[in-house]
């Protein structure tokens, strides 16, 4: 139940304007990134034509014929969408365990695997650009994908073992009953029964991969390169490239964008994990 | 690995011991084992890529390392060498000038924003979600769309001057002494909304007999959320500063992104201390002393914290 204030003309009115003007404060800062990338270079550091300019696709063509914008796109659909998958597919029986064959030493994995998402990445940047120059993985796909499910692996199995240990035991233990093994059980019983929640798990993984820069950009070159590299890569010294800029940075959250307009409550369930039904 | 059920331990994960445990009357050794063999080598694996860096970075930070790593041991002078670094010590006040703000603020917006949201809104799960649209964007946009709303010549401060008020200045992102607060400003905003929705679900959940007491009792609203609903919501102001702390700690690419680590070096951080020694300054022992330290920080906090909840369950 909410706390209801007594009716008044400000609960009326004053609360729902105050929510919207916040919420376009929120909002401000992207659609004015989709406006500037309509604006030619030029246009984007004029002062006259902050509001006013004509409008110009020259930017999305500039960034799909010279800059190899479906590469980088590919690229990023790849290695986000391999390494969700791969997550799930390990994280899936690792939470399942966890939730229905608990032992001694449960918890403390749990805690010592969100413990290592705390360490800061620079510390470990070296040592990793040094082996995997040395054994030939960098700048490759599969070097990216494993790198994204290793660092979003205790996230999806802490998110998935909040959601499978509201499941009755007693729904697994009938199928236990009826004599399906391990795998059935994940697949027939607990998958169907979970799926929300899983949902919502694979929607945030798939964002935090897409999202990654600080790996994706210093392990790759080129053949591996995502939307965040391309992103680096246009960034310029002050005041330049704006126009281009503000395409590149918004076609690559415009799939995030979209994705998270049609999926709305897994978006929300999935970033609170699991704490907003 | 399969244990009966242990006696009751309260604490955080209490369901989790209480969870009935089977005894798996069919399959067979491999069967009841598959999720493990499933997560073991990945787990090996992160056992190797955790400690293993950790421990080489440990041991580098030891020799006279340079552009290249040297594997002779010469004790701790990179140590005495960081901590006469000027820069370092910027780095370090930045970061627990950015962290605190940052979480103190989001917290305080968050709550606001909650309460508001809570009174019933049309159309509240639209507006939860544009609140929320900021968190699901990477570092890197994030800097790049304040950097031009934040630049003197094209953002708010032209605008501003536009509009008629030809003293208004807005220079932070150019100024050395408050280039920080432009980091705390947009991670605020991608920030704020997630601490929010975070908020709003423990409002929810809050008990309705106790609002309804509370109102019979006559208490303003006010009241009610300051002496009952805030009490009530502990648990979520410690997830929300131990997830907020956590993005603080990354905040390597909006630093990246947004200031570059500058004007000069005023905005660094570890993070980019750390980058800057090992990849552009060829000096690689003292950007593993400066992770090191680092790594010894964030562990002093993290054990105790573990150490304690291992203690609640009794262990």
């Amino acid at each position: 139940m909410a706390i209801v204030a007594k009716s008044s003309k400000f609960g009326k009115y004053g609360r729902p304007t105050l929510a919207w003007i916040v919420g376009l404060l929120f909002f401000f800062p992207i659609f004015w990134m989709v406006l500037t990338s309509f604006k030619t270079d030029a246009d984007a550091v004029k002062p006259e034509h902050l509001i006013w300019f004509t409008p110009t696709l020259e930017n999305y063509l500039n960034m799909t014929e010279n800059y190899d914008y479906w590469r980088f796109a590919k690229n990023s659909v790849i290695t986000a969408v391999m390494a969700t998958l791969f997550t799930l597919f390990v994280g899936i029986p690792a939470a399942y365990a966890m939730a229905f064959n608990p032992s001694r030493a449960t918890k403390d994995v749990l805690m010592w695997m969100l413990s290592t998402k705390m360490l800061p990445a620079a510390a470990v940047l070296y040592p990793m650009t040094f082996l995997t120059k040395s054994v030939g993985l960098f700048d490759t796909k599969f070097l990216i994908v494993m790198v994204l499910s290793l660092i979003n692996l205790p996230i999806v199995i802490w998110m998935l073992f909040t959601y499978f240990k509201e499941i009755p035991k007693d729904i697994i233990e009938a199928g236990k009953m009826d004599g399906v093994n391990t795998w059935g059980e994940i697949k027939e019983i607990l998958i169907p029964l979970a799926w929300g929640g899983i949902a919502s798990t694979a929607l945030l993984c798939f964002i935090f991969c897409w999202n990654e820069a600080y790996w994706t950009v210093r392990l790759t070159t080129t053949d591996a390169a995502t939307l965040s590299k391309l992103i680096e890569g246009n960034r310029a010294p002050e005041g330049l490239f704006f126009g281009r800029l503000s395409a590149v940075s918004a076609a690559a959250v415009g799939p995030i964008v979209v994705l998270g307009w049609f999926c709305q409550k897994q978006l929300v369930q999935g970033l609170t994990f699991g704490a907003v039904k | 690995m399969i244990e009966r059920p242990g006696r009751h331990r309260p604490g955080r994960f209490s369901e989790m011991s209480d969870a009935p445990s089977f005894s798996l009357r069919t399959g067979h050794w491999f069967e009841r084992h598959l999720p493990k063999i499933v997560v073991l080598p990945l787990f090996a694996l992160s056992l190797f890529f955790v400690y293993g860096f950790i421990a080489w970075t440990a041991y580098i930070s030891l020799t006279p390392s340079g552009i290249m790593p040297n594997y002779e041991l010469q004790g701790f002078a990179q140590y005495e060498r960081l901590w006469a670094t000027p820069r370092w010590y910027v780095a370090i006040t930045n970061l627990f000038v950015f962290t605190s703000l940052f979480i103190v603020i989001s917290m305080a917006i968050g709550i606001l924003l909650a309460i508001l949201l809570d009174q019933r809104v049309r159309a509240e799960g639209l507006i939860r979600t544009i609140y929320l649209y900021p968190m699901a964007l990477s570092f890197i946009v994030t800097g790049t769309v304040w950097k031009w709303i934040l630049n003197p010549g094209l953002g708010i401060e032209n605008l501003v001057r536009k509009a008629g008020f030809e003293d208004f200045t807005f220079d932070w992102l150019v100024n050395s002494d408050y280039a920080i607060y432009t980091l705390v400003i947009a991670a605020v905003w991608q920030s704020s909304g997630y601490a929010m929705a975070l908020f709003l679900a423990g409002l929810r959940s809050v008990d309705d007999e106790i609002l309804k007491a509370a109102a019979v009792d006559g208490a303003s609203s006010w009241k009610t959320y300051t002496s009952i609903v805030l009490p009530i919501l502990r648990p979520v102001f410690l997830s929300t500063v131990i997830i907020l702390a956590h993005l603080a700690i990354k905040s390597f690419d909006l630093v990246v992104a947004l200031t570059g680590g500058g004007p000069g070096y005023a905005t660094d951080m570890p993070a980019t201390f750390m980058y800057a020694f090992a990849f552009q300054r060829s000096e690689l022992g003292v950007a593993a002393a400066s992770a090191t330290i680092m790594l010894m920080t964030i562990t002093a906090i993290i054990v105790p914290y573990l150490y304690s909840e291992l203690r609640k369950t009794g262990q």
